[in-house]
């Protein structure tokens, strides 16, 4: 298989669709109907952004855990394609996290950064999986995909640590759950929606990217063995 | 049964051989075993004036002094195995000789936690008599604390040595998976260390001593499943 399925490029386009919607419904949510809250105002509003983004980069690097296993079992390239994929969005989606989680901070701890388990487990993880990027991008020819695959098998012992790490170390200031109701909850299950559609619509297109390079790679190949 | 003895014995036979091996050629490259003692040794001492001369908690410095400056040499030593192997066409001739990978892997970690064992037995008294702190009662539990966090630390750090063997400024890339992802095990033995010359014992910072032979499990355990793989790309 050396290119994507044409179910694979029409769901693309759907799902872009449909993100675009989304994120402006909860544009408009967040902006028009979410109330202000009454201790932190504004900044509140960042929790939008922030929650469904860190989700996004958990389901994200599970998919490249998953991916990673699956291309070591079966050696097909587009296990490799997933994998690089998720990994890439789930940087794009840890940098949203790192830098809306300074500002949301701020206001509510009255610092940009503390040294507080959540916080330190997840900027442990975003270098972590830098480095899966910088070794994907140095090791070139046949070994790339087998090494990616081990490192994204490898650097998955980190996700269990951050998700757990508010419950297994004392002094954390983030909440164990997120607890809303009314409107906020609302406008937070509709943002969590927008970003993970948005985040599947990424993901499609940054997988046709990688199908894009392997026919290319494939074409080059059959030239130079004629 | 008797298949089974015969593959235990092949393996521990190629763990012991791939050891020998890796020991030779550090014995042999003195001058850079130098250099790594003397590199140990000045990041003691860099640390030691930072945080001195009045020390705030010396147990502590000394501690994190000790851990750190290990660490920091232990990748040198790491990347330097790999350039002696590639260098004496070791690492060609291991994988064609059809051995189990894991085995090599053993043998490896092997030697990697003898060198940061020499290591250790060098900065130890220096960070010791730098910061004034320790006393010989302790130094049978401070050996076990490094123990603990040398076989983790050779363990991660010969997996992951293998993983960036083709990579431009390996160091570097070493730094950055290896330090992150031994954050727990670095943590452990600074706490353990601190507790034992400050307090003698390590009963307030026992759970530390779990979360470093989970770290040191974890490692044999990926190593185990996926040294083959890595072994397999090398080809």
């Amino acid at each position: 298989m050396d290119a994507m399925p044409a179910w694979l490029s029409r769901a693309r386009a759907a799902l872009w669709a449909a993100a675009l919607i989304l994120l402006a419904a909860s544009l408009a949510a967040v902006v028009g109907r979410a109330p202000v809250e009454a201790q932190m105002g504004i900044v509140q509003k960042i929790v939008y952004i922030h929650v469904p983004s860190a989700i996004a980069t958990l389901i994200a690097f599970g998919l490249t855990f998953a991916a990673s296993i699956a291309y070591l079992a079966t050696r097909g390239w587009i296990w490799d394609a997933v994998a690089a994929s998720a990994c890439e969005l789930g940087m794009v989606f840890a940098t949203i996290v790192l830098v809306s989680g300074p500002l949301w901070a701020r206001s509510a701890w009255n610092t940009w950064w503390t040294w507080e388990p959540r916080l330190t487990t997840f900027l442990v993880m975003w270098i972590l999986y830098g480095g899966y990027h910088v070794v994907r991008a140095s090791v070139s020819g046949g070994s790339k995909r087998t090494i990616s695959a081990v490192l994204g098998i490898v650097l998955f012992v980190n996700l269990p640590i951050v998700w757990k790490s508010v419950a297994w170390w004392r002094g954390s200031l983030h909440p164990r759950s997120v607890t809303m109701t009314g409107e906020m909850r609302q406008t937070l299950l509709l943002s969590m929606a927008a970003w993970l559609v948005f985040f599947a619509a990424a993901f499609l297109e940054r997988l046709r990217l990688e199908a894009l390079r392997n026919a290319t790679a494939s074409v080059d190949r059959g030239e130079a063995a004629r | 049964m008797r298949a089974r003895e015969r593959r235990d014995r092949a393996f521990a036979v190629t763990a012991l051989r791939v050891l020998s091996k890796d020991l030779k050629l550090h014995a042999r490259d003195a001058r850079f075993l130098a250099t790594l003692a003397l590199f140990s040794l000045s990041l003691v001492l860099i640390l030691s004036v930072a945080f001195g001369p009045l020390f705030h908690d010396p147990a502590r410095e000394a501690a994190a002094t000790l851990w750190a400056a290990l660490f920091f040499a232990g990748v040198l030593g790491l990347t330097r195995a790999l350039d002696l192997e590639s260098e004496s066409g070791g690492g060609e001739a291991l994988r064609l000789t059809g051995a189990d990978p894991f085995s090599i892997y053993v043998g490896k970690t092997a030697a990697n936690v003898l060198l940061m064992a020499v290591l250790f037995a060098l900065v130890l008294p220096c960070s010791a008599v730098f910061f004034d702190v320790g006393n010989l009662a302790v130094l049978p539990a401070v050996a076990g604390v490094a123990a603990l966090a040398l076989i983790g630390y050779a363990a991660w750090g010969t997996l992951f040595a293998a993983l960036a063997r083709g990579v431009k400024a390996r160091e570097l890339l070493l730094s950055i998976l290896l330090f992150p992802t031994l954050i727990p095990l670095w943590i452990g033995a600074v706490k353990l260390t601190r507790s034992l010359w400050a307090e003698g014992s390590i009963d307030a910072v026992r759970d530390w001593v779990k979360i470093m032979i989970v770290v040191d499990v974890l490692g044999v355990a990926l190593a185990a499943w996926l040294y083959e793989a890595i072994q397999e790309a090398e080809e």
